[in-house]
C-alpha cells in the first residue's frame, strides 16, 4: 500500500530515539466515518439507557394514567434512536464499499494475506509478547476481526430490534413485514432475549474499546484518540510504503 | 345425519334456545370475526341452510382441557349451539360409545364422509418409542392422525399441544411430542387455534366462518386465523394506559395491583402473545386473566411452556446460569467485571510509572510504532 511521495506531508522529526523516520500526517478517518461513529456512540448510548428502563421500569409515576405518558416517551425515544442507529449502521457499511482504502470491508474481514499474518504479531504485542505493534496505519487486522465482530452484533441488535417493534407497531406500519424475522429468530421471547445479551455484548465491548482507545493513545505516537475527531493519525514514514510488514516477522517484500 | 335445511332451528328449538338468542349469536360471531353487524344476518342464513357438517374430535397427549372449555359454558354460548350441533360423531370424552363401538363410528366416517369431514385434534402427538406414549385401540397417536387428518376437509389443531407441541413437548420432551404440523407434515387446511386451552368462542367463530363462506379464514405465518390472533394481548389490553404511562405493579397486592395497574413487571407476556383474550374474553365474556390481576402467561405462543417460563419475570432464564437468573443481572455483572479488569489494568500502570519516577511524557517517547 505505498503512496506516492508527493502525497506525504512530512510534519516534523520526531522527538523519539533516534534512528527513527519522520512521522507524516495522513487523512485516515472520512468524515461519514467520524459522523457514523459519533452517530454509533450516542445512539447507543442512548438506546441501552432506554432499553434498561424499557426492561424495568424503576421510575414510580403517580397520578392519573391519562395524563402520564413516561413508558410511552421512553419507547419513543428509543425508536427514535434506533433508526438513527439503524441508518448510520447501514451507512457505514455502504462507505465499506465507497470510501478510503482505511474504511475498506476488507480492512474489517482478513481475507487479505497480509491482513491474516497480521493478526498474530498484532495479538502477541497486545499479549506484551513483542514490544513494537505491527505498523498499520487505519485498523490493524485483529481490530478490523473485534469490529466485524461488533457490526454483526449490530445487525442482530436491528434484527431483534425490529422483530419486537413488528410486534407492537400499528397494522398499517409498513414496519410490519418485518414480522417475517420473528420465526427466524425463534420466536419473541428469544428475540428478547438476544435483544438484551447483544445490549450488554456492547456495553462491554464499550468499555475496553474507550479504554484501549486511550492507552493506544498513550503508548502510541499516532494520534490514535485524537483520529477519530479530526480524522487524521501522524505515522511512520515507512508504515505508508511498508504498511503492516515492518514488525512482521518474515520477509520484507512490499506492496500490497 | 340432517340433511333438511332447517336442521338448526329445530334443534334449537328443541334444546330451548330461541331465534332470537340464535340472532345475537349470530351478532356475536360477526364481531369475533370483526365482520360488519350486518353481517349477522347473513351468517344466521348460511347457518341454518348449510347441510350439517361432520366433526371427528381426536384427543392424544393432553388434560382434555380444550374439550372442558367449551364443555364448561355458563350459558348457551357459542361454543354450545355450534358445536353441539355439528354431527359430531366421534369424540373419546363426551361419545357415549366406548370400546368397539366407538372404533366403528370413527371408521363410519372415514368411510361414508371421507375428504368431507372436519378433523378436530387436541393435544400433541407424542414420536418416542415408536408412538407407544398414547395408544387408543392399540393404534398409536400418530398413526391415527394420519389416517383420520389425512382423510380430513380439514383439520383444526386445537389447544397448545395440538397446534405447537405445548406443555408435552416443554424440555426435555420425553415423549417426543410434536405438534400436528409437525408430526403429520403437509396436511391440507390445518389450522392452528392455540391457547391454554384454546376459546370456544374462537373455535365457533372459525365453523361459522367456515359454514358460512365455504372457505378458511386468512391466516398468519403460524397458521393462525387472523381474527382471534392478529393482534398482541398488549395492544388491546384495557392497562394499556398505565403500561404507557408507567405505572406497573411491584408486588403481588400493592396499591398498584389494587389499583388495577400495567402487570408487565410481574412478568406479563401480553406484549408477545397473539389472540384476542381482552376482547372476547373467557367464560362467556366474564373475565380474563388480566382483567382479575394476573399476568398473561403466554399460553397460545409458539414459545410455551420453555421461553415463557418463569412466568413473574420478564425475560426466560439464561441457559447454563442457574434457575433463577436473568440475563439482566448476568449482563451487568460482566460489564462491571469488564470494567473492573480495565480499571486496574489503568491503576497498575500508573502505579509502576510512580515507582520507576517517569514522567509520563518521557514514557510516551520511550515507545515508538505504529497505529491500533
Amino acid at each position: 500500500m505505498s503512496q506516492p511521495a508527493a502525497a506525504l506531508e512530512v510534519v516534523h522529526a520526531p522527538p523519539f530515539a533516534p534512528g527513527h523516520s519522520n512521522l507524516v500526517r495522513v487523512h485516515v478517518w472520512e468524515w461519514p466515518v467520524r459522523l457514523t461513529h459519533w452517530l454509533n456512540v450516542l445512539a447507543l448510548l442512548v438506546l441501552s439507557a432506554t432499553g434498561i428502563y424499557l426492561g424495568h421500569p424503576f421510575l414510580v409515576v403517580p397520578g392519573p394514567a391519562g395524563q402520564r405518558f413516561v413508558m410511552g416517551t421512553v419507547r419513543l425515544v428509543h425508536f427514535y434512536s434506533a433508526i438513527v442507529f439503524t441508518l448510520s449502521v447501514l451507512s457505514r457499511i455502504a462507505w465499506m464499499f465507497l470510501g478510503n482504502k482505511y474504511s475498506r470491508w476488507d480492512k474489517f474481514l482478513p481475507v487479505a494475506r497480509l491482513r491474516r499474518e497480521g493478526l498474530w504479531p498484532t495479538l502477541k504485542f497486545y499479549l506484551f509478547g513483542q514490544r513494537k505493534p505491527p505498523g498499520f496505519v487505519g485498523h490493524n487486522p485483529l481490530a478490523g476481526l473485534a469490529y466485524t465482530l461488533i457490526f454483526a452484533l449490530f445487525l442482530l441488535q436491528i434484527a431483534t430490534g425490529l422483530a419486537l417493534y413488528s410486534a407492537s407497531c400499528h397494522l398499517g406500519s409498513p414496519l410490519k413485514i418485518f414480522q417475517f424475522l420473528v420465526p427466524l429468530l425463534g420466536g419473541l421471547q428469544v428475540a428478547r432475549l438476544i435483544h438484551h445479551i447483544v445490549m450488554w455484548l456492547l456495553l462491554g465491548f464499550g468499555v475496553h474499546h474507550v479504554y484501549s482507545a486511550v492507552l493506544m493513545s498513550m503508548v502510541e505516537p499516532t494520534a490514535t484518540m485524537e483520529s477519530i475527531f479530526s480524522g487524521y493519525k501522524f505515522v511512520p514514514e515507512e508504515d505508508l510504503v511498508y504498511s503492516g510488514y515492518r514488525y512482521i516477522d518474515r520477509k520484507t517484500d512490499a506492496g500490497g | 345425519m340432517n340433511p333438511r335445511p332447517d336442521w338448526l332451528l329445530s334443534e334449537l328449538e328443541r334444546r330451548g334456545v330461541s331465534r332470537r338468542d340464535f340472532l345475537g349469536f349470530c351478532g356475536v360471531m360477526a364481531s369475533v370475526l370483526a365482520l360488519p353487524k350486518s353481517a349477522g344476518a347473513a351468517i344466521a342464513k348460511a347457518i341454518a341452510t348449510t347441510e350439517k357438517p361432520t366433526l371427528v374430535w381426536l384427543e392424544f397427549q393432553d388434560c382434555a382441557g380444550n374439550t372442558e372449555s367449551f364443555l364448561r359454558a355458563g350459558r348457551p354460548t357459542a361454543a354450545d349451539i355450534i358445536l353441539d350441533v355439528l354431527s359430531v360423531d366421534y369424540h373419546e370424552t363426551i361419545m357415549a360409545a366406548a370400546g368397539k363401538q366407538a372404533e366403528e363410528a370413527l371408521h363410519k366416517v372415514l368411510a361414508e364422509k371421507g375428504g368431507q369431514f372436519l378433523a378436530v385434534v387436541e393435544g400433541s402427538i407424542p414420536t418416542g418409542a415408536n408412538g407407544a406414549y398414547c395408544t387408543i385401540g392399540g393404534r398409536s397417536a400418530l398413526s391415527i392422525a394420519r389416517e383420520v387428518c389425512g382423510q380430513a376437509a380439514a383439520t383444526i389443531a386445537i389447544g397448545t399441544c395440538a397446534a405447537f407441541g405445548g406443555i408435552p413437548a416443554a424440555s426435555p420432551n420425553p415423549t417426543g411430542a410434536l405438534s400436528v404440523a409437525d408430526a403429520v407434515p403437509g396436511l391440507k387446511n390445518l389450522i392452528n387455534l392455540p391457547a391454554c386451552p384454546a376459546n370456544a368462542e374462537n373455535l365457533a367463530a372459525l365453523v361459522v366462518y367456515y359454514l358460512t363462506f365455504h372457505r378458511w379464514p386468512a391466516l398468519d405465518s403460524y397458521r393462525r386465523p387472523l381474527f382471534a390472533y392478529g393482534k398482541a394481548i398488549h395492544d388491546n389490553c384495557e392497562r394499556r394506559a398505565h403500561f404507557d404511562a408507567g405505572q406497573y405493579v411491584e408486588l403481588w397486592g400493592d396499591e398498584g395491583h389494587r389499583t388495577g395497574y400495567c402487570l408487565y413487571k410481574m412478568g406479563c407476556k401480553g406484549p408477545v402473545t397473539y389472540q384476542n383474550c381482552p376482547s372476547v374474553g373467557w367464560n362467556g365474556g366474564t373475565n380474563w386473566p388480566i382483567g382479575c390481576g394476573h399476568p398473561c402467561l403466554g399460553c397460545a405462543e409458539p414459545e410455551f411452556w420453555d421461553r415463557m417460563t418463569p412466568f413473574y419475570r420478564h425475560l426466560p432464564n439464561v441457559p447454563g446460569f442457574g434457575l433463577q437468573t436473568s440475563v439482566d443481572r448476568v449482563g451487568l455483572w460482566a460489564t462491571a467485571g469488564v470494567a473492573a479488569a480495565f480499571a486496574t489494568h489503568g491503576l497498575v500502570q500508573i502505579g509502576k510509572r510512580l515507582a520507576r519516577g517517569v514522567p509520563p511524557s518521557e514514557e510516551r517517547a520511550d515507545s515508538k510504532g505504529g497505529q491500533r
